[in-house]
């Protein structure tokens, strides 16, 4: 080997990309603190926008995708990306549901490009909302609005394992309770727990605030139980159907997952 | 049977040599009229006139996310060692209804094969009663399953008779503590305060479904296809909350965790709920109770009707807590009375 020439550690090449996000999830990670130096032990980071500016010109192990595909050049970059990587990780909810984004699709496409854009709106291009599996095949999917780093840590290990993660199917409600939490509804506030897929342990409800719905319902979300609550609750349905909008409206889309 | 007292402006006295022995947990008011177990140091950090806590004592007895083993898959064969986490511990303030929660639990778990780690676990921890004078609420049954009354299962027991408590010794540990912190012993008079209590308690606590517990068994084994079940269907989320909450539910899932060298980890145990409709999914697709009124009614047989059948007892406490902590509003009182009228025909 000449000298000059770097070492290549045999540890999997991890790459970090973002796409239509607030770039939060990121940061939770580059804030992870000791555990990082743990996970650094066992992954190279070769591409990480936020922290280093060193690029990677081969194919990636694994490919950590945060963010919604919202543009026909996020599409053609996210496929670019997903050809090379053997691993795929949506994380954060705006790449495993549209997340906020997908607000965007309550409305006419044209109309609320005029609205952000001004006249000159046709110069820049805009599409319906997308999840990232809405466009190329994910292999792993971390929920969350930041992503719960426990998780994502539980996820990586998984991946280098080359194992499936199972994202818990039941309700924020079961962890909720099991952190002794007094429920929302009788203190008079509406909180999507009850719908939303667990996995967070509860974090918002533990500090006080509401679910919102951030990682997506549960694959059988009870509808019936639903027109009961807000039956006995006295709730607005306008307002609950807004409220589940705020992250899941872009998963509405009929298409299937790519496979 | 031996009573001492305990004047009630020394409890705190009681409460600071306790907590100083060992780790003391009991009912902390949590706002709201929720109620937890939690650590306390003193007395004043206690609510003994409480409503039942958010989780039952089981949560000490069988710690969700407890380590059953660490393993290794390093070598050149995978090795593993039972794993044990428990320490001394006083609860203070239980129920009668939680009391028969751990009876319920101490069956199941010295059932062949014997669960050793909650076996061993269990005997650190010291247990405290306290008796209720009056009902804590409307969701309570505790009188139609006959946990109103104290029935064992404690080291000491508190009944509160004005200005003081009388104090059950049921144990040789509640005995040596009663000794170290030099309680006097009860007298007539104090044991003639307690029975006046249990005889206001007999005008208090009546059955409060009006069915005969007798006929519990009879009832449903008729009422496997009721419409019950599709009715609560239609109300219930899945959330496991009822389960969770639940002093004698003690389904578990286990599950791998490895640590970052990709290397060793350990088993850890969880609570898992048959409410959950992953529970009963099994290879190939099928699920076995696939449907929420499949789930809801299986949950309840759980209470009145398999364990009468295996260990000739209600697996139900009284506590209430199903109901209470259920947001959709699913009652257990309510399920038991269609039930019983729907019987009738």
């Amino acid at each position: 080997m000449p000298k000059n020439e770097k070492k290549i550690s045999n540890k999997p090449k991890v790459a970090f990309f973002d796409f239509a996000c607030c770039e939060g999830c990121q940061l939770q990670i580059a804030n992870m603190g000791e555990d990082l130096l743990d996970l650094l032990g066992v992954i190279d980071v070769v591409e990480f926008r936020e922290v280093m500016s060193e690029k990677w010109d081969k194919d990636y192990d694994v490919a950590m995708i945060e963010g919604s595909i919202t543009d026909h050049h996020a599409e053609e970059r996210i496929k670019k990306i997903r050809s090379r990587s053997k691993v795929l990780i949506a994380y954060g909810s705006c790449a495993t549901l549209g997340g906020v984004n997908g607000m965007k699709n309550s409305f006419e496409l044209d109309e609320i490009r005029k609205y952000v854009y001004g006249a000159g709106y046709t110069y820049f291009d805009s599409t319906p909302t997308k999840a990232v599996d809405q466009v190329v095949k994910v292999d792993y999917y971390v929920h969350g609005c930041p992503v719960y780093l426990p998780e994502v840590v539980e996820v990586l290990k998984c991946a280098l394992r080359g194992i499936p993660y199972s994202v818990p199917d039941k309700p924020v409600c079961s962890e909720c309770k099991l952190n002794e939490n007094g429920c929302l509804y009788e203190k008079g506030v509406v909180c999507l727990g009850p719908w939303t897929k667990a996995g967070c342990n509860s974090w918002c409800p533990n500090n006080g605030n509401i679910c919102y719905g951030c990682r997506g319902l549960v694959k059988n979300p009870a509808k019936n139980a639903a027109k009961n609550i807000i039956e006995k609750y006295r709730l607005d349905p306008a307002l609950m159907k807004n409220k589940f909008d705020m992250y899941n409206k872009a998963k509405e889309a009929t298409n299937e997952p790519k496979k | 049977m031996k009573y001492h007292i305990l004047e009630k402006d020394q409890l705190e006295c009681f409460v600071r040599s306790l907590s100083k022995k060992m780790k003391a947990v009991g009912p902390v008011a949590k706002g709201h009229n929720n109620y937890a177990f939690e650590e306390v140091t003193s007395a004043s950090q206690l609510s003994l006139d409480y409503i039942p806590t958010i989780l039952p004592p089981k949560k000490y007895f069988m710690p969700n996310k407890e380590k059953m083993i660490d393993f290794d898959l390093g070598g050149k064969t995978p090795s593993a060692q039972a794993a044990l986490e428990c320490e001394e511990l006083a609860i203070m303030g239980v129920h009668t209804c939680d009391l028969a929660g751990i009876q319920c639990l101490n069956i199941v778990f010295n059932e062949r094969p014997r669960d050793y780690n909650y076996l061993l676990r269990k005997e650190k921890l010291f247990i405290i009663g306290v008796e209720c004078n009056k009902y804590c609420d409307e969701y309570a049954s505790c009188a139609l399953v006959n946990s109103h009354l104290p029935n064992g299962g404690y080291d000491l027991f508190f009944t509160d008779v004005g200005d003081r408590y009388v104090i059950n010794v049921n144990t040789q540990k509640g005995e040596d503590f009663v000794e170290s912190v030099g309680l006097d012993k009860a007298e007539g008079r104090d044991l003639a305060a307690m029975d006046k209590i249990r005889e206001e308690k007999r005008k208090i606590f009546k059955n409060e479904v009006d069915i005969d517990p007798k006929k519990l068994p009879e009832i449903f084994d008729k009422s496997y296809n009721s419409k019950v079940w599709e009715k609560v269907a239609e109300k219930c989320l899945s959330c496991g909350n009822c389960t969770n909450v639940c002093p004698t539910c003690y389904c578990f899932d286990m599950e791998d965790f490895i640590n970052l060298d990709l290397k060793t980890g350990s088993r850890v145990r969880t609570w898992d709920s048959c409410q959950f409709e992953t529970f009963a999914a099994v290879a190939g697709g099928e699920n076995f109770r696939g449907e929420r009124s499949m789930r809801q009614r299986h949950r309840v047989y759980r209470k009145f009707k398999f364990p009468v059948d295996k260990f000739n007892r209600f697996f139900c406490t009284g506590c209430g807590r199903c109901s209470r902590t259920c947001m959709a509003g699913i009652n257990l009182k309510e399920i038991l009375k269609e039930v019983a009228e729907e019987s009738k025909f």
